[in-house]
């Protein structure tokens, strides 16, 4: 392996442990206030959607249908109580099944 | 429940990420292979780093010559978002042992945050979220390598349909918590249009963390989680 890969892969590693390591070391001296405590509990709604949104409408960078097909169909099974991965397995049939119609 | 049964159950939630880890595991080796990294840098990048969209842009720098630590001030850039998701991953289980809590913390991802902060009470442990890596992580490694042996076999139609399959699962994570609740629904549309709006203009990883926060904070002056939330508002 090439020295100049090799460190870009371990220099890699270390700074994508960082970020995800300090929390685990400092979070439990800290003691929050339910008002920040509620922060936290909503960081996850927030951020989903943020990952969501608007990358879906380019899943297909030439079809925008397509993420929208796909979340529709993600939304109504996990709307439904069906398994995650079932859900993720029928949002994927759905693209599929559009792909093959249009 | 007992440890072993925490790792357990989360180990099959985390099962759920296959799907989605194989058509990006495909779409990055596709990207380090034409960077010109070879089948074990390809891999090995992926079991040491685990950071799909960093790893693919580092991929890209690379093609284009850009320089190591250039790559690496990039890729720590794109992976601050993982500092707020991992406060919210380690508040769930405070009093875990520091060592336990190292391990869990290579695994901090888009994904394990998503599934392991929608669980209940039940399931916010350590031996659960360690189950529910290791079964993330086999997947993004197991995702790399069939990217490297079989982008070039699958069917195309196959491998674009796949592509929705992560945010499917953002979606049916979100969906239960937002169901009977209007203003979380609310927060949840502000946050996807201040997000669409602002990585117009400024960098998507930076638009992400912005609005993830920004919004965050408007929440607590106006959305009511379920349980002990709502009664810490009327004291």
């Amino acid at each position: 392996m090439r020295l100049e890969v090799f460190l870009l892969i371990m220099g890699m590693a270390l700074v994508t442990y960082i970020p995800r390591m300090l929390p685990a070391v400092f979070l439990h001296k800290l003691k929050f206030g339910p008002r920040f405590e509620k922060f936290l509990k909503l960081i996850p709604y927030t951020a989903m959607s943020a990952l969501v949104f608007p990358g879906i409408f380019t899943v297909d960078p030439a079809n925008w249908y397509i993420g929208v097909v796909g979340g529709v169909a993600a939304v109504l099974l996990a709307w439904n109580k069906l398994p995650l991965a079932l859900t993720v397995l029928g949002s994927v049939l759905a693209v599929f099944l559009t792909y093959l119609i249009v | 429940m007992t440890k072993g049964q925490q790792y357990l159950a989360g180990f099959k939630e985390g099962l759920a990420v296959l799907f989605g880890f194989i058509p990006v595991g495909i779409a990055y080796a596709i990207v380090a292979r034409q960077a010109g990294l070879t089948p074990i840098e390809t891999v090995l990048m992926s079991a040491t780093g685990f950071a799909g969209a960093s790893q693919m842009m580092v991929a890209g720098m690379y093609a284009q010559g850009a320089s190591v630590a250039a790559a690496i001030v990039a890729t720590f850039i794109l992976n601050l978002r993982h500092l707020i998701m991992s406060t919210c991953v380690f508040d769930r289980m405070k009093n875990a042992p520091l060592k336990l809590k190292l391990v869990a913390a290579f695994g901090i991802t888009d994904e394990s945050f998503a599934m392991f902060t929608t669980q209940g009470e039940k399931h916010s442990n350590v031996y659960f979220f360690l189950g529910l890596i290791t079964a993330t992580y086999s997947s993004w490694v197991v995702g790399t390598v069939i990217g490297v042996v079989a982008s070039a076999f699958l069917p195309d139609m196959l491998s674009a349909s796949m592509g929705i399959a992560l945010y499917a699962m953002f979606l049916a994570l979100l969906t239960p918590g937002v169901k009977q609740n209007l203003r979380l629904v609310i927060l949840v549309a502000l946050t996807a249009v201040l997000n669409a709006l602002l990585s117009k203009i400024i960098a998507p990883s930076w638009s992400l963390i912005i609005s993830t926060i920004a919004c965050a904070m408007l929440g607590t002056f106006f959305v009511d989680l379920d349980g002990k939330e709502g009664e810490s508002n009327a004291a």
